[in-house]
């Protein structure tokens, strides 16, 4: 569904940020996207979503294809218009506006403003919390709750793929696993492909069917989740385990460091 | 008391027009970030059009009134596309500048339209006076209080209930988190500039009601701004009351200040710096305004 051809972006017109990445999400799969900061990860779907503009990104090569149809230089509400919502970084929730207006601005894309009750009985089964916090303004609700709304916020407007930008950053890790139990049932119930980016790489992989591995703007490694789980070099990097495969001590840490097997 | 109640109603036809000017900076500034200093131009032009309709052409009133008002709302519309579409994101004092040149350019295009001379648009409120428990009231304050207040009351509905208004209050919160949710930040850009240009505009023909249509009407823009920082520029209501504030204390300054001698030191018409005292009040105290923001930086 979403294909990306190796896409270059340039940042103020002279970082590299993606050199050259390809990656596909499949309709109704969950890819992960994994790497550490500054990999190119939320680069990635910015460049996808079209904020290019005020973040000062840059096509310089390759193509977005989603559904056939080239997206490279559409406007943001062009590419919410054809399915894609991006949940961005950092629960980006509108702090001044009350959780149903949040949810209101969710639905804006949708020319049948009739759906919006039933989209929000969707949203509200998923995470009741929200409808018992209707009228209070987004800002005082907690960070589980608020990252509850912008999940909610995307699944207004009917999404085809939600692209999630660390749905786990600052989060206590029962609220993780919650959440990524939520994301996992949508994914299935609503039939809309998920692309998950992620640095919490176990628990991403625990839902995602495929992951792709990106490092300094490049694609190191991809394969589906089984398989990556598996891999000797995202257990010692990505997933802090040892060889045996249990939790690493660090008083067992070796003192020259294992070098990584690709070419980053 | 029935002084007191002339100067409260005089403040209140006053401050009506400051609020909706105020409201108009607000509408720009939240959504866009620029502070428009051409916000007075505006209504200067408005109030010119429909002078030009009212007067000239012979038109009824409010046919000439809905026209200018629908040209004022096309030459904001203009404005955002042609201007500051493109300065969006750029630094506040190049945005600044931008709409104190468009403010001498407006001025000098009425100017050469119309001359630099006091006209007055034919109303049917001119001179007219309606009896009131006892009291005499002027017909064209009765009118711009009614109108004012009933486009308070649609804006403030507007923005609570209206997907529309919804939209634009998101917008501007976070812009770039309003585009990721499928709404047009252009049009929404443009939006504010019609709204904004729309009660310049109402204010104009107001405020020529009150004196004259004559460029000189541009300077009111100024004392709205005052208003406008009064109840914090990021807030829609606050502007409103900022704008009566501002009317009403200026009425009071004007019966029991102006002329007022104090030993050897008399004071003139303090009616017009009773705003820009506020103003500079409110900027030491309370940057903010009464009903903005305060913006807390984290470092």
């Amino acid at each position: 569904m979403l294909k990306i051809t190796n896409l270059e972006t340039t940042y103020k017109d002279v970082i590299l940020a993606l050199r050259g990445i390809s990656l596909q999400v499949p309709s109704s799969k969950i890819v992960t996207l994994l790497g550490a900061n500054g990999a190119g990860k939320t680069t990635t779907i910015n460049t996808v979503s079209g904020i290019r503009k005020s973040l000062e990104l840059k096509i310089e090569d390759g193509t977005i294809e989603f559904n056939g149809e080239i997206i490279n230089e559409k406007e943001p509400s062009e590419v919410v218009s054809r399915g894609i919502l991006q949940v961005p970084e950092g629960r980006r929730v509108f702090a001044e506006l009350t959780v149903e207006e949040n949810l209101i601005i969710g639905s804006y894309s949708l020319s049948n403003k009739r759906k919006f009750v039933q989209n929000m009985d969707t949203v509200v089964g998923y995470f009741p919390i929200l409808k018992e916090r209707r009228r209070q303004p987004a800002g005082y609700l907690s960070g589980g709750e608020q990252q509850m709304l912008v999940i909610g916020r995307a699944l207004m407007a009917e999404p085809k793929l939600i692209m999630m930008d660390e749905p786990s950053l600052g989060l206590a890790p029962i609220l993780v696993r919650e959440i990524f139990r939520i994301i996992k049932r949508i994914n299935a119930a609503e039939d809309v492909a998920i692309l998950l980016v992620e640095q919490n790489a176990s628990v991403a992989l625990s839902i995602a069917h495929y992951g792709y591995v990106l490092e300094n703007g490049r694609i190191v490694m991809d394969g589906p989740s089984e398989v990556l789980r598996q891999d000797r070099d995202i257990r010692e990097f990505y997933l802090g385990l040892t060889e045996v495969g249990t939790k690493k001590s660090f008083r067992e840490v070796k003192h020259y460091k294992r070098r990584k097997r690709w070419l980053s | 008391m029935e002084k007191i109640i002339e100067i409260v109603f005089s403040g209140f036809y006053t401050g009506a027009i400051y609020a909706l000017i105020a409201l108009g900076f607000v509408l720009i500034f939240k959504s866009t970030g620029i502070l428009n200093f051409a916000q007075g131009e505006l209504c200067m032009i408005g109030a010119f059009i429909c002078y030009n309709f009212a007067t000239l052409f012979n038109w009824p009133y409010l046919l000439s009134f809905m026209t200018a008002v629908a040209i004022g709302v096309l030459v904001g519309v203009l404005i955002d596309i042609l201007i500051f579409r493109r300065m969006v994101g750029e630094p506040i004092y190049s945005t600044i500048m931008m709409t104190i040149g468009l403010a001498s350019i407006l001025t000098s295009v009425t100017g050469l339209i119309w001359g630099h001379d006091f006209f007055s648009i034919r109303s049917p409120f001119m001179g007219r006076t309606t009896a009131l428990a006892g009291m005499v009231f002027s017909r064209a304050a009765l009118w711009t209080l009614g109108v004012s207040i009933v486009l308070f009351a649609l804006f403030i509905l507007f923005f609570r209930k209206a997907r529309l208004g919804v939209a634009l209050r998101g917008t501007a919160e976070d812009a770039d988190a309003a585009g990721l949710m499928g709404i047009n930040v252009k049009k929404m850009h443009m939006v504010a500039w019609a709204l904004g240009s729309f009660v310049a505009v109402v204010a104009g023909i107001f405020l020529a009601e009150q004196s004259f249509v004559y460029s000189g009407m541009r300077h009111t823009g100024i004392k709205a701004m005052s208003a406008a920082i009064l109840g914090g520029l990021d807030s829609i209501g606050g502007a409103i009351i900022g704008g009566f504030v501002v009317g009403i204390v200026e009425s009071f300054a004007a019966s029991y200040l102006s002329g007022l001698e104090i030993g050897s030191f008399h004071f003139g018409d303090v009616k017009d710096v009773i705003a820009f005292a506020i103003m500079i009040v409110v900027l030491m105290i309370r940057p903010y305004g009464i009903f903005g923001k305060e913006k807390v930086e984290r470092v």
